[in-house]
């Protein structure tokens, strides 16, 4: 319709003829549209990171740890704990850590002062620990049953522990626990399951009883369990370990946190959003006002276009599109910044981008009827304005 | 040669007064040509507690091919009629009719689409759209009428070129002069060819040697089909018209013609 393409022109080039007037009443669908994209699209991609983390970590993991609610001095699980856990049928694989607490591990000769003050935890560790964590060695190879069987002097130092000592890969380094030499093989990956891990340096059972005279038995088992089973087996865990005898079993699903850490990103999503809605309504009083506001200055502006033939209606509308051309670009530049501030932070962040396309429409539809809202009583009065008084003929 | 009638109102000359037989585009025609616009027992009310009658019983008809004038002092009625004549304003009782259509029986798209198409308006205070070029001005007159703006643009720079504003169809109005801002106003009242042209003191705002060049262009804007009205104070400005319709008090007080 060419009514609709004049209606467009006379809207448009009214908007534009007041560049910064425009620009003011710009920001509230700029910044409200701006800000829920970017709460959806930051919380998104976090969430995505953090899903992404869970998925390759594994939901699966039960951590036991000997003590419970009255713990000893030193408190331990069972000797055959690892044993006793298996044979619970929903248990795919566990590993036993042993804490070695007398054990003093130096990096360099001569710098012992320092190591005794701020020990380094050594733990003995089962073979099988790597592959319950599900992580890899970053350097070498994990200890294995060549080093039992062979009694062989071997450390995998956790991943902290190598930086802290200055590791480098491949490099042949002995390390001295209580005075006795020990050869590094490996370093473990990161563990985000159990950060405690990174700061750790590992032995063999073998060497745990036999260098540091332990008695072996563990203090925690890392559990898989087959998926879905997990909360059901973390409650039967602490039974099948002690079997009725007096340790104390203390057992955690160590990725809760990280869901947790996901669903309070949901409650900061709600909170951007709403503070957008707000920005987005604060900001349709502006546009209400400011239009107000014109329709008086252009009160002669509307007098001539009566004059020349323009209807009620045909200036009620180009008041209208006039608001509606505001929420319509403020929600495309707000959306393109939303997003381009997602992308931003999001590199920065190393996070997987995921924008939620399909909520841009919703919010872009959102700033569109609150700029119309808005714009409508000023149409309105426009409209209602007699041409006459705007005129003052002389 | 002129007549003075105040006891007539109407447009009908006293048939005994010999002097008012001149050949007016009225009297040419005769009583086959429709009026282009017709008052009939005209008021216009304002205020509703005390009220003021702008214009109290008027009756007047307009002729094709008709220049005329209407002149009175200040608060006599002259933009309230004017208002009237142009589909502007309403009367409180009476009739008013445009090419024999009352008015008042129409819608505002209806009552906007008549007067779009048959009033060009000129007013003192120009009334340019600020933000608009001289251009931009113009062309408002013709939009919403399903003409291509190309063509739109073409017509709008011809009403502007024929009244020596061509080069000045770029510029805004605050970078013209007062008397080539009203010549950007007579080419939109003129660019839509209207059948009647109604102009509110249109000299008011201009000085003497503008004044005069903008009347110099009333009178040429004429047509046999073509009526143009004039409201101004002024008596010698009024002079300038074929026809002089006087006004006190919301009354036409008289209602002369003389030959060019
Ligand atoms: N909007 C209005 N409200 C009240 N009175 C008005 C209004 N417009 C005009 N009048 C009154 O009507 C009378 C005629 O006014 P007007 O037509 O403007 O006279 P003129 O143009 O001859 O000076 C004046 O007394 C004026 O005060
Ligand atoms: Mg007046």
């Amino acid at each position: 319709m060419s009514a609709t393409r004049d209606l467009v022109g006379v809207a448009w080039t009214g908007l534009m003829a007041r560049k910064v007037r425009t620009l003011l009443i710009l920001l509230g669908p700029i910044i409200g549209v701006a800000s829920m994209v970017g709460a959806v699209g930051l919380t998104e991609s976090a969430k995505g990171a953090l899903q992404v983390q869970l998925a390759t970590l594994g939901t699966n993991l039960i951590i036991a740890q000997a003590g419970g609610t009255f713990g000893s001095q030193n408190p331990t699980l069972p000797g055959d704990a690892v044993r006793r856990v298996d044979s619970v049928s929903s248990v795919t694989s566990a590993a036993a850590t042993t804490n070695l607490s007398g054990v003093i591990s130096v990096p360099v000769q001569g710098a012992s002062t320092y190591y005794e003050a701020f020990p380094v935890p050594v733990r003995a560790a089962d073979d099988s620990l790597p592959s319950v964590l599900q992580v890899r060695l970053i350097d070498g190879r994990w200890l294995d049953s060549a080093d039992r069987v062979l009694h062989l002097r071997s450390v995998v130092l956790g991943s902290g522990i190598a930086k802290q000592y200055g590791y480098l890969p491949g490099e042949t380094r002995t390390i001295r626990l209580n005075n006795t030499n020990f050869g590094v093989v490996g370093v473990l990956g990161k563990v985000p399951l159990d950060p405690t891990l990174d700061n750790a340096a590992f032995v063999t059972q073998w060497a745990a009883q036999h260098v540091f005279d332990t008695n072996g038995k563990p203090n925690e088992l890392y559990i898989r369990t087959k998926d879905g089973t997990t909360a059901a087996t973390a409650t039967v865990l602490a039974t099948a370990i002690n079997l009725g005898g007096p340790d104390q079993v203390s057992t955690q699903v160590p990725s809760n946190v990280l869901a947790a850490q996901a669903q309070a990103n949901k409650t900061l999503q709600k909170v951007a959003l709403f503070a957008g809605l707000l920005v987005l309504t604060v900001g349709g009083l502006g546009i209400a006002n400011v239009m107000s506001i014109s329709v008086i200055q252009r009160s002669s502006e509307i007098g001539i276009r009566r004059a020349v033939g323009h209807s009620r209606s045909k200036i009620g509308a180009q008041f209208l599109l006039e608001s509606l051309f505001v929420g319509v670009l403020g929600g495309v530049l707000g959306a393109l910044i939303g997003i381009a501030v997602v992308y931003l932070v999001s590199s920065l962040e190393h996070w997987v981008v995921e924008i939620g396309y399909g909520q841009i429409p919703i919010w872009m539809g959102l700033a569109l009827l609150v700029s119309v809202i808005a714009g409508l009583y000023p149409s309105i009065r426009a409209a209602r304005l007699e041409p006459l008084e705007t005129l003052r003929l002389g | 040669m002129s007549t003075q009638d105040p006891a007539d109102p109407g447009p009908s000359p006293d048939p005994g007064d010999p002097t008012v037989q001149l050949p007016t585009a009225t009297g040419l025609a005769g009583p086959a040509v429709q009026p282009l616009l017709e008052l009939e027992g005209v008021s216009r009310v304002y205020g509703e507690e005390v009220e003021i009658y702008a214009l109290s019983d008027v009756s007047l008809q307009i002729m094709p091919g008709e220049f005329m004038s209407i002149v009175g002092p200040s608060g006599s009625g002259k933009s309230t009629m004017l208002g009237l004549l142009g589909v502007l304003d309403l009367p409180t009782s009476g009739t008013v009719r445009i090419a024999g259509q009352d008015v008042s029986a129409l819608d505002d798209p209806k009552r906007s689409r008549l007067r779009g198409q048959s009033i060009g308006f000129v007013f003192q205070q120009f009334h340019l759209i600020p933000h608009l070029s001289a251009l931009g001005n113009v062309e408002t007159a013709l939009l919403y009428r399903d003409i291509r703006p190309r063509e739109r643009r073409q017509r709008a720079f011809e009403a502007l070129d024929q009244l020596g504003l061509g080069a000045r169809a770029d510029h805004r109005p605050v970078q013209m002069s007062g008397g080539e801002q009203q010549r950007v106003a007579l080419a939109r009242a003129i660019v839509t060819e209207p059948l009647m042209i109604l102009a509110d003191e249109p000299t008011g705002a201009l000085d003497s040697a503008n004044a005069a060049h903008v009347l110099e262009i009333f009178a040429g804007l004429g047509t046999p089909e073509r009526a143009v009205v004039m409201v101004t104070h002024d008596p010698t400005v009024a002079d300038t018209a074929l026809r002089k319709v006087s006004m006190r008090d919301g009354r036409i007080v008289a209602d002369e013609r003389r030959v060019a």
